[in-house]
């Protein structure tokens, strides 16, 4: 039994830390917050090369095949940093290829995703505010050539940028994912402008686009227990995320607290604010119990997995929002600023409280495994 | 990061398992005479006084260990094992600062629980303000008499002897000038009084001393440096009921499901509506994350590694977790949640205190964890001056002194 991280890991961390507040300035972050396409293609090939996007992807395909441990190593760094780009979305559609994937699908993307070379992400959220598969109304009907897609994903992560979405939709088989190519006919993207300037989400409208029969991702009728693990996963990196920004938003009001004086002493000496930033303390190191358990019950497929998912997503949703808010209270008017940076960290941590499934979708998954 | 157990543990578990399968008594023990032949029995089986040191009669096992027995009893539903206070904190505070004799008169009888030990630091005014206290204990060489009145006292009616704090020098700072005493409770000078609880029963007590004699020999450390011993952090319990308490969460957190299936509103089961579900999951969330929380807390100990202030993360966390689980449940059960005799199997769960009840005996306990042992309040200011390293707070007292 050992929750420390190896010193391997601790490596890992460390050099990302290094890394990210080297590159990933709050002054870097505001950059691309007025990118039209809000993430920096140098800092894209820079993180191939130091191997994060090919973390856990096979050797094979030029990947480390490290865990999800490592993978919420790293997020909780970028979360701390405020990174913005498509990363978590593509190490997660590599994951569903890698998974599901054929041979030629691998070939094709796993390479390309771990040189830089792609972008992925995968469209879960359907026309319904419903994160379960089986809510999906996306169809797929049989055509000469293949398949023809219709409906609409809404809040698709960073579809603007990718080189291939992967869309489920339903077919008579039952729900399929599809590999589809943003340039495809029929398909419009329609980018959203969200609280987080660097969260960028899209909506993703098909009307009869065509793909062919080799673009199915696995089975057909597989597409909804690949989901279920992939949710599971997505949980688990945005818990991860957002524990990183809710102790940068800890650091920052503990920091200020120290050196803002109100009576002639500093604030932090108030019961009133020593405590909240206490509470917060809390908070964040419950988070970090439950993101790295989580993170760990996946990588040893231990029975509770997705209930350990199911538990970080809800627990640290609460609790991130729960810090950022106090963050911002312990700071006061300053907190409240445009220029200040505390908001980098509230609103990506708030932007991911509603991904993945938010923190009621993953209670009720919670009490349908252990009240059946 | 490796969250399985060794195989060691695994099989200590076992072991653990297959003799409190034979060994648990079919009916709870009830007089002082049977709980202390129970607690003997798992003395000597090794299951008490874990992580003593062998010299003083313990057993030198792990942590996680110690953890898995706690976590094991709390499953197999076995009686506990008494004299905690003395055990977990008095024993090792002897065995720190205490001297020669006194290791050798008071530390096995103390592990075997022939002789019963209780506290005897909080005053009417002076709880978190520990150091405030008054009660007066004055040199007449060969022992101090003792004046003054105590209050909280867990086991004072059964207890044999107490821990004391105790002001040695009224000229002194306040922090300066207490002493740590073992005071004999069976003498005159001793007056336990019961103290009825919010939850209708008794058990804590008042201790009024009245000329109390204790000895010199039982002076604790030098005089007048009993408040930096009452400060010692002492790591021999620590960890101890991680898992256990979180298995008698889980336990009950099963009991509220079953009556939420067996409780119907609307024509149909609680389980169904949900808002009962919404509430259910948020709980359990946080009862698996108490889980996560206790590993990672053992496994540091496991390592030899020392919690420090950080243990009032641990503290505040599950006391304050207790609360708002069991005001969830109360919510949840209605007024099913209030009743104080239980009628049907679910009404009754393994409370906090370790006394038997049913929801609503469990809901008022539930308030006492966020004030004994540190308040809530108290923790939040260590966590913040010593974790944090926040600025102190400008105190009155402090002004003083």
């Amino acid at each position: 039994m050992d929750f420390a991280f190896s010193p391997d890991q601790q490596l890992l961390k460390n050099s990302a830390r290094a890394f990210l507040d080297e590159h990933v300035t709050p002054a870097a972050v505001r950059l691309l917050w007025d990118d039209p396409r809000g993430e920096s293609e140098t800092l894209w090939k820079e993180m191939a090369q130091l191997g994060w996007l090919g973390l856990s992807l096979p050797e094979a395909y030029g990947g480390s095949a490290l865990g999800m441990v490592e993978s919420a190593i790293l997020l909780e760094e970028m979360g701390r940093a405020a990174c913005p780009g498509p990363y978590f979305p593509t190490v997660l559609a590599a994951r569903a290829i890698e998974e599901a994937g054929s041979d030629a699908q691998k070939k094709r993307w796993l390479s390309a995703i771990a040189t830089g070379d792609a972008r992925a992400t995968i469209a879960f959220l359907d026309a319904d505010l419903d994160w379960r598969p089986d809510a999906i109304q996306t169809r797929a009907e049989t055509t000469a050539g293949g398949w023809a897609l219709s409906g609409r994903k809404q809040f698709v992560p960073w579809a603007h940028v990718a080189s291939v979405l992967l869309v489920p939709a339903k077919t008579p088989d039952g729900l399929t994912l599809f590999l589809v190519d943003p340039g495809a006919a029929g398909l419009t993207l329609e980018p959203a402008q969200m609280m987080d300037p660097a969260t960028r989400l899209a909506s993703v409208t098909l009307e009869g686009t065509p793909v062919t029969g080799a673009a199915v991702l696995g089975k057909p009728d597989q597409a909804g227990p690949l989901l279920g693990g992939l949710l599971s996963r997505g949980a688990v990196g945005a818990a991860a995320e957002m524990l990183g920004a809710a102790r940068r938003c800890l650091d920052m009001a503990v920091g200020y607290a120290k050196v803002r004086e109100q009576f002639g002493q500093p604030i932090g000496s108030f019961q009133a604010i020593r405590h909240k930033c206490a509470e917060m303390l809390l908070e964040v190191e419950n988070s970090h119990a439950a993101v790295y358990y989580a993170a760990w019950a996946l990588d040893a497929k231990a029975e509770d997995h997705d209930l350990a998912a199911s538990v970080a997503k809800a627990y640290v949703g609460d609790a991130a929002r729960k810090v950022c808010g106090e963050a911002i209270q312990v700071h006061g008017g300053i907190g409240f600023t445009w220029e200040y940076d505390l908001h980098l960290y509230v609103k990506r941590a708030k932007a991911l409280e509603a991904m993945y499934g938010d923190a009621d979708y993953h209670r009720e998954l919670i009490v349908r495994r252990v009240a059946a | 990061m490796d969250l399985t157990y060794s195989p060691e543990d695994r099989a200590f578990r076992e072991k653990t398992r297959r003799w409190l399968g034979v060994n648990v008594p079919k009916d709870d023990p009830k007089t002082l005479g049977e709980r202390k032949a129970w607690h003997r029995r798992l003395y000597e089986a090794g299951y008490v006084g874990m992580l003593w040191p062998k010299a003083y009669g313990g057993w030198e096992a792990t942590p996680m260990q110690q953890a898995i027995v706690q976590d094991e009893m709390a499953r197999a539903g076995a009686p506990p094992a008494i004299n905690g206070l003395g055990i977990g904190f008095i024993g090792p505070t002897i065995i720190v600062h205490g001297t020669d004799w006194q290791k050798q008169r008071y530390l096995k009888t103390m592990l075997t629980a022939e002789e019963i030990w209780c506290q005897l630091y909080s005053e009417p005014n002076a709880g978190s303000d520990l150091a405030s206290l008054t009660t007066r204990a004055d040199d007449h060489g060969d022992h101090f008499r003792v004046n003054g009145q105590k209050i909280w006292t867990s086991s004072g009616p059964i207890a044999d002897w107490g821990i004391l704090l105790a002001r040695t020098d009224s000229k002194a700072p306040k922090h300066k000038g207490i002493s740590c005493f073992l005071l004999n409770m069976r003498q005159p000078g001793v007056e336990v009084r019961p103290l009825k609880q919010i939850t209708g029963s008794s058990l804590f007590s008042e201790v009024f001393m009245t000329d109390a004699r204790a000895e010199t020999r039982d002076l604790v450390g030098s005089l007048n440096q009993g408040w930096a011993i009452a400060q010692t952090t002492l790591g021999y319990e620590r960890g101890a009921n991680s898992l256990g308490r979180v298995t008698r969460y889980a336990i009950a957190f099963s009991q509220l499901v079953r009556a939420s299936k067996e409780l119907r509103r609307g024509g149909r089961p609680l389980l169904e509506d949900p808002v009962v579900r919404a509430k259910l999951g948020k709980i359990y969330a946080e009862l698996e994350v108490q889980r996560y929380a206790a590993l990672r807390v053992l496994s540091s100990l496991q390592k030899g590694e020392s919690p420090g202030p950080a243990s009032s993360i641990t503290k505040l966390s599950y006391t304050e977790f207790e609360k708002r689980y069991f005001e969830l449940a109360l919510e949840i059960l209605g007024p099913w949640g209030q009743l104080i005799a239980a009628r049907d199997e679910f009404e009754e769960v393994d409370t906090s205190s370790g006394e038997p009840g049913t929801w609503a005996t469990a809901f008022l306990w539930s308030r006492a964890g966020t004030i004994y042992s540190g308040s809530s309040e108290i923790q939040k200011n260590i966590i913040g001056e010593r974790v944090l390293g926040l600025p102190k707070e400008v105190r009155a007292d402090r002004l003083k002194a």
